[in-house]
């Protein structure tokens, strides 16, 4: 999933001061939880106690997109404010409020979230992880499922550096080494054939910009 | 600030005792407790009660023949003197004693056993009920009594709702005995549950991460489902939806909603709105409430969503209080703990807009009598602390 977290509430209000008539955007993609209709119903009473204190009135609408990353759920969704509200305050991930700037060109859009990574949820530690640093060429199949683009703090193909120590990387002792996880994986799997595979760089071109799917 | 918030902290003292000289040692209290307070000690001929394993479900109390459990809450004289109190202003003969937790809402109940006028008595687990009770009405001229008890498998103290059963049974063969006709007492069961809008749910899992109890199950295809069996209706899952697609009987999002700016309205400043467990505090039965507090009884403080707390700030409240069950006493699967992470979460939010001191948050248990008390007037205090920084 994508996982985002809220942006502060003084830098929203910032943004959305210009403004009196917004429309609060919600996703019900990829986020756990998704920032849907809830989220979306609690910002607005969040900014209206606030404008209350600062002394300044907003007018809220509230509505959630199936999925805000795309041009015609979300086409569809926004359509109907249009005409009532001055700017959209998406509750999306970076990808949605550019498909709202993109299908609505003279209609405002400012993010309520900031997005961190494409994560794992680890829903019993109450914890995402970056899972997938997007990079269009996926070796996982060679590295025991886990990925030493996103896993390891360097980014290696080809690993380990001999810098962790006790299972921890050098440059943050809080993170476990990725390529330990790779060889402790590939042993379980009786796979450590693998691990002396060597892997070329990368064709980050392959990551691209546009996919026709 | 009112009286409540006036009064020095209570002392400690238990809400249940054994009292020594009356003790038969017949351990027909030890054998109800439904979470082994009481043993015997056969060694100096005693029974003990261990006061930090009781959950004041009030069952022991209700079933002493010796009379020797004292008990603070909804003692038998209480009971009797406040339904004496009470019966004028209902003009019915009909009594209808319920168990909180199946019932928060007297009207339905009504429904349930097809009465229009009825004297209501609510108490968490109406296991703590005695014959003596039930007796003392019919005596005092009260034609009918029905008890809402929740179903058994679903009482929270386990062994409430089964005895209330047996006691029902054995009282109506005696009552008809008597000449009161062959059904004095109607004993009826339910459980409140979640509710389901499949319409609205946008199958994101929140409820399947959550649930205690694996209730909920989200499949490819056919969506979401609940094992309604399952559901022990803590309201954790309601009160995290992302799509309001799920509702809880009885305290259902409107209903709650609809009550915030009622009670608000009602009271006097500085308001206080509480959101309480139910199983965390046992008010008096004809306790005078203080004017600046306002309470709304929830089956779980896992049923606080942020969307009421902010409810209540929006509609003048001076600061919202989640008064939960310490994590020990949790009467839920641990729901207690993660509440106390979503208040916490909503606090956060407050606090970036300078409103963080509004939120309270605190453990109780009906153990000690007053401790509700304490922390309210406690977080009067920060909440004028707070007012006077700000102002300086």
């Amino acid at each position: 999933m994508i996982v985002t977290t809220l942006k502060p509430l003084d830098e929203i209000l910032e943004s959305i001061s210009p403004y009196r008539r917004i429309l609060i955007a919600g996703c019900d993609g990829c986020t756990q939880p998704p920032r849907g209709i809830r989220e979306a119903k609690t910002l607005k009473q969040l900014l209206e106690l606030a404008g209350q204190l600062k002394g300044q009135e907003f007018e809220f609408k509230v509505t959630s997109v199936v999925k805000q990353c795309d041009s015609v759920l979300t086409t569809s969704a926004i359509k109907p404010y249009v005409a009532d509200v001055e700017a959209v305050l998406s509750l999306a991930c970076g990808a949605g409020p550019q498909t709202v700037a993109e299908f609505f060109p003279d209609l405002p859009v400012i993010p309520a979230q900031n997005s961190h990574f494409i994560g794992i949820d680890n829903r019993q530690e109450d914890q995402m992880f970056d899972g997938c640093s997007a990079c269009g060429d996926c070796i996982l199949a060679l590295t025991g499922g886990i990925c030493p683009v996103t896993r390891c703090s360097k980014g290696l193909l080809n690993g380990a550096c001999g810098g962790a120590s006790n299972g921890k990387c050098e440059l943050d002792p809080e993170r476990d080494c990725g390529w330990e996880l790779i060889y402790e994986r590939l042993k379980r799997l009786g796979r450590l054939d693998l691990i002396k595979k060597f892997t070329p760089a990368k064709d980050y071109s392959a990551k691209g910009w546009r996919v026709t799917p | 600030m009112g009286a409540i918030l006036s009064q020095p902290a209570a002392e400690a003292k238990a809400a249940v005792n054994i009292n020594e000289d009356y003790c038969s040692r017949c351990s027909i209290c030890a054998s109800l407790c439904p979470y082994d307070a009481i043993t015997q000690d056969h060694d100096n001929n005693i029974m003990i009660l261990d006061i930090e394993k009781c959950q004041v479900c009030g069952i022991c109390y209700s079933a002493c023949p010796a009379k020797a459990i004292d008990t603070i809450y909804y003692s038998c004289g209480s009971v009797l003197s406040y339904l004496e109190k009470i019966r004028p202003q209902y003009k019915s003969d009909t009594l209808v004693i319920m168990c909180k937790g199946s019932a928060p809402d007297f009207s339905e109940v009504g429904r349930l056993f097809g009465v229009k006028k009825f004297i209501p008595l609510a108490v968490p687990c109406v296991g703590r009920i005695s014959e003596e009770v039930l007796l003392g009405v019919t005596a005092a001229g009260v034609k009918k009594i029905n008890i809402l008890a929740c179903d058994e498998d679903y009482c929270r103290f386990h062994r409430g709702s089964p005895l209330t059963g047996r006691r029902v049974i054995a009282l109506n063969r005696m009552l008809e005995q008597l000449g009161y006709g062959p059904e004095a007492i109607t004993l009826k069961r339910n459980s409140l549950k979640v509710t389901v809008d499949k319409d609205l749910c946008i199958a994101c899992g929140t409820c399947v991460a959550y649930c205690p109890y694996d209730a909920p199950k989200l499949e490819s295809v056919g969506g979401i489902s609940f094992d309604l069996d399952a559901c022990r209706g803590c309201g954790l899952c309601v009160a995290l939806c992302p799509a309001f697609a799920l509702d809880l009987e009885n305290w259902e999002r409107a209903r709650i909603s609809d009550l915030i700016p009622k009670l608000l309205a009602e009271m006097k400043p500085p308001k206080i709105l509480v959101f309480r467990c139910q199983w965390a505090d046992y008010p008096p039965l004809n306790g005078d409430m203080s004017p600046n507090i306002g309470t709304i009884e929830l089956p779980c403080a896992g049923r606080v969503e942020a969307i009421h707390v902010l409810e209540a700030l929006q509609n003048g409240a001076d600061g919202v209080m989640v008064v939960a069950c310490s994590e020990d006493d949790c009467k839920q699967e641990g729901v207690s703990a993660k509440s106390e992470k979503v208040v916490a979460r909503i606090k956060e939010k407050l606090a970036q807009i300078g409103l963080g001191d509004k939120l309270g948050f605190s453990a109780v248990s009906p153990r000690y009598p007053g401790q509700v008390e304490a922390a309210v007037r406690q977080f009067c205090q920060s909440l004028e602390g707070a007012k006077k920084g700000a102002a300086e």
